[in-house]
């Protein structure tokens, strides 16, 4: 396993009152896991403990056989972070930026100009950062990640504040990671993105995991296996569901897709929000 | 290595925000003012300029750079990186300590020739705007605001400039033993008197211990106030 939680306990200094609850999870190389919860749940705080910022912890946490408490600024050689504020020096370029980064790690890096050409930002490279927009800076941030080649990635909201265009880039771009062996850890309250790219998720609320498991898996499981068929009957639009199972001898079925104009069909998984909910009796709003 | 580097990212960081453009023009400023000075006060008034030109260059310059660095919430970036907390501050004391001495030689050379012991001179210069610099950077991280900085540099930059009275011939010389500025007034005034070595060495060890007890200061502010709601720097930023 790339990241190894048992037993995981956590009270700011000073305070007596636990943020964390015993939390025991694992994460394999090469996955994306997503942290979801709403906002106070603990999330954040146990990604501060996975990156090393908190260390004060119960229990044990393990990030690429290294227990974190005992962890030095070497550590960060081996892992990249992405906040969920892009912060950049204002005044240099984008490639400025990367190169002045590049340039407080020992290890072998990336060409900073060819990441920037990589997520699309090669013509923004002299631009200074004040002059780029929010998805510019985000996709920027991601480069910072990226630069040391760490096998380990750590990305607090990856697509906030994203318009589609640019949340659909961000995706393809933790995609590719993985694909390269990349482990991708990701916190996030947006259920849609966690669905399109986590392998697995874990639920937290109060502090405690309420569930992991694949978005696939517990879609499945917790929806309906039946298809909603919409169809048009002359200037009338009508619904109609239909049991998944044995669907291509339904003759109702067969009959419908004959005789009338069908404008949509969808299979009833649950969603990851509802499944939320479901499990924890909190939105995440 | 990475000290080199955090070193040359704050020169690109002072370059790219004009600081330097701006220290030229106070430095010229300051060579008007001299060559108005009528000669029989300019050697006083020398010293007294290049005492307080690293002192207020690492005061308000450093404590610029880091509330601009706040402003732009680079920290929180940077120390996600293996840069280390001693790594940070030694880069800005070197960077803005270079500045200085270039500035004082410049005004010095300008005005009254080559210093008569160029090496006291230049430590003198450097050690004075290494303490001012990790004293800004102490006060600048436990304020949000410049004008909470600016009040709070008063406060805790006048115990340093009380050896100055020293010069207006006010007190007794042994009353400053104990402040490090005491030491930057003997090594930059060996531009126009003598220094013997007990003078020197004294100068040097109340400077340098200055620097040490404020180097720390600061960096344990930076846990305190900036790294907040981290604990990183306790074990393995030092």
């Amino acid at each position: 396993m790339v990241i190894e939680a048992d037993q995981l306990f956590f009270a700011y200094p000073g305070t007596k009152k636990r943020i964390l609850h015993g939390l025991s999870f694992s994460i394999g190389p090469g996955e994306i896991f997503g942290f979801l919860g709403p906002s106070g749940a603990g999330k954040s705080t146990t990604q501060k403990i996975l990156i090393g910022a908190l260390k004060s912890y119960e229990g044990r946490v393990q990030v690429l056989g290294e227990e974190i408490r005992n962890s030095r600024s070497d550590y960060y050689e081996r892992i990249g972070v992405a906040f969920e504020f892009p912060n950049f020096y204002a005044k240099l370029t984008a490639l400025e930026n990367l190169k002045l980064f590049r340039s407080l790690y020992a290890g072998e890096t990336e060409d900073p100009m060819r990441l920037l050409e990589r997520v699309g930002l090669g013509d923004a490279a002299h631009a200074k950062v004040s002059e780029l927009s929010k998805g510019m800076k985000m996709r920027l941030n991601f480069c910072r990640a990226l630069l040391h080649r760490p096998p380990v990635l750590f990305l607090d909201e990856p697509t906030s504040g994203l318009d589609p265009v640019n949340a659909r880039i961000m995706k393809e771009l933790m995609l590719e990671r993985r694909a390269e062996g990349t482990t991708i850890v990701i916190t996030t309250h947006n259920m849609q993105a966690a669905e399109e790219l986590c392998d697995r998720v874990a639920f937290i609320v109060d502090g405690r995991i309420k569930l992991i498991d694949s978005p696939r898996e517990l879609r499945l499981r917790q929806g309906k296996k039946r298809v909603r068929v919409e169809y048009m009957d002359g200037e009338q639009r009508h619904t109609e569901e239909f049991a998944i199972d044995g669907l291509h001898r339904n003759e109702r079925f067969l009959a419908l897709l004959a005789r009338f104009e069908v404008e949509t069909i969808h299979s009833l998984e649950a969603s990851l929000e509802q499944i939320f909910i479901d499990v924890t009796g909190r939105t995440l709003a | 290595m990475r000290l080199l580097a955090a070193f040359l990212n704050d020169v690109r960081f002072q370059w790219r925000h004009r600081f330097y453009f701006v220290y030229l023009l106070v430095c010229s400023l300051y060579l008007l003012l001299l060559h108005a000075i009528p000669a029989a006060y300019k050697e006083t008034v020398t010293v007294l300029l290049t005492f307080s030109d690293p002192s207020a260059l690492g005061l308000i310059f450093a404590g610029g750079i880091v509330l601009l660095e706040k402003d732009q919430g680079i920290h929180v970036s940077l120390f996600v990186t293996p840069l280390r907390l001693r790594e940070y501050l030694l880069g800005k004391s070197a960077s803005l300590a270079l500045l200085s001495t270039m500035a004082a030689w410049a005004i010095h050379g300008l005005s009254l020739g080559m210093p008569a012991a160029p090496a006291l001179f230049t430590v003198g210069v450097a050690l004075t705007s290494t303490l001012c610099t990790l004293l800004s950077i102490g006060i600048v991280v436990r304020t949000q605001s410049v004008n909470g900085f600016l009040l709070l540099t008063q406060l805790y930059a006048l115990p340093l400039a009380l050896p100055l009275l020293r010069l207006f011939e006010i007190g007794h010389p042994a009353w400053y033993a104990i402040l490090p500025t005491n030491g930057s007034l003997l090594l930059i005034g060996s531009v126009y008197r003598s220094v013997t070595i007990m003078e020197t060495v004294y100068s040097i060890a109340i400077l340098w211990a200055g620097n040490v007890i404020v180097y720390f200061w600061a960096k344990r502010s930076i846990e305190r106030h900036l790294l907040s709601g981290t604990e990183r720097g306790k074990s393995d930023r030092c």
